[in-house]
């Protein structure tokens, strides 16, 4: 039992290894929900700067970012902004979607 | 209709190949009475996702800040620690069966590793619930605040529906593999659920900026298998598949092998004494 904890022990120094500061200049993309979609619906960013993504949904019902090549899925609901954040992204081409509407809600964003 | 079938099916996969693991396993060693437990984390599962669905509509604080990304970060770690724990102690029940092959034993089981089952439902359902619950409510209040139940509503119900019924064909499936063989499989299933759930755990923390992705992504392989298909889900509520994973996932993926290996041998050797 006590080496079982040892285990334990190991995959929290794995996790909290991982846990350097992380500096780099930042800088913030508005983007809004109307009509279920975004507003605008591409947006661009230089590669090794950190893009925080400030995303306000003006409609009434709940939205849900998603996208799977950045791997983030966050909810929004009626009337608020969620902050997204994206450090040192590769250059490329990432797609997201509101995925409750995902029919109209599409976007993407070019890292170059 | 079939979109939403196919997003609500999707979220519930990952869910359904747990509940169906523990399930299984529980059945093998006999002790089909315990499967309430495996119940109660489903159903615990189900209260909680409702309330941080409620939550994250209504409270400020989760929706702008981490919280929900912390939280999901410590279910799935305290779920990655549960799973080891059980398969260790699978592995040692598989060592004690031996000679003829059996179908089922009557192996005890202890009201803590009952609890451990409990959690592991719970972490398993708790995963993509909340997404679940505002998705189908959303679908039902869509025409404008009034509740109608239209085609999209039956669709995103027969997509959790279908991840019922693959628990339930999953469970049948693995019903019919022989006790040792069975362990060995779920066993070696349930290392690569784990490792996958503890490179997802470290992805939340990432997003919460807790964590720097290192290099993001290392690959993209969304070409060959992208995670949006059926196949893509299930081979990412298995493996822990990620078509675009960053460098920091696939480290805290990889290291989690060595150090369960080495678990399970410090564990030996405290039976052995």
């Amino acid at each position: 039992m006590i080496r079982g904890t040892l285990g334990l022990l190991i995959l929290a120094f794995i996790l909290g290894g991982g846990l350097i500061a992380h500096a780099g200049d930042r800088v913030e993309i508005k983007i809004l929900i109307k009509n279920n979609r975004f507003v605008p619906d591409e947006i661009r960013a230089q590669a090794g700067t950190t893009i925080q993504l400030a995303i306000t949904n003006a409609d009434s019902t709940v939205e849900e970012f998603e996208s799977f090549p950045l791997n983030r899925e966050k909810l929004i609901p009626a009337g608020k902004t969620v902050t997204i954040i994206l450090p040192n992204l590769q250059r490329g081409t990432y797609e997201f979607m509101g995925e409750f509407h995902s029919d109209t809600a599409r976007g993407r964003l070019i890292v170059e | 209709m079939l979109a939403v079938l196919m997003i609500t099916w999707r979220e519930t996969i990952e869910a359904a190949l747990i509940v169906g693991v523990l399930l299984t396993y529980l059945a093998k060693i006999g002790q089909t009475k315990q499967f309430r437990y495996v119940y109660y984390g489903v159903s615990w599962a189900v209260l909680a996702s409702l309330v941080f669905a409620g939550l994250t509509t209504y409270v400020d604080l989760f929706v702008a800040g981490v919280g929900k990304e912390i939280f999901d970060a410590v279910v799935l770690f305290v779920a990655v620690v549960v799973l080891t724990h059980m398969v260790v102690w699978m592995h040692h029940n598989a060592r004690e069966i031996r000679g003829e092959i059996q179908k089922k034993a009557d192996l005890a089981i202890s009201s803590h590793q009952l609890w451990a089952l409990a959690i592991l439902a719970f972490a398993g359902v708790f995963r993509e619930g909340v997404e679940t619950v505002l998705f189908l409510w959303g679908l039902v209040l869509q025409a404008g605040g009034a509740i109608s139940f239209s085609s999209e509503v039956v669709g995103g119900v027969l997509g959790v529906l279908f991840g019922v019924v693959m628990t339930w064909l999953f469970f049948k499936g693995f019903g019919h593999l022989d006790l040792r063989l069975f362990f060995r499989v779920s066993g070696v299933l349930l290392l690569f659920i784990a490792a996958g759930m503890l490179a997802a755990s470290v992805g939340k923390l990432i997003a919460a900026d807790l964590l720097p992705p290192l290099l993001n992504p290392l690959w993209d392989s969304s070409r060959l298998l992208d995670e949006r298909s059926v196949i893509g889900s299930i081979i990412a509520g298995l493996l822990g598949y990620r078509s675009r994973p960053s460098l920091m996932e696939v480290i805290s993926y990889g290291l989690y092998f060595p150090v369960v290996i080495l678990w399970l041998r410090l564990s030996r050797n405290d039976l052995a004494q």
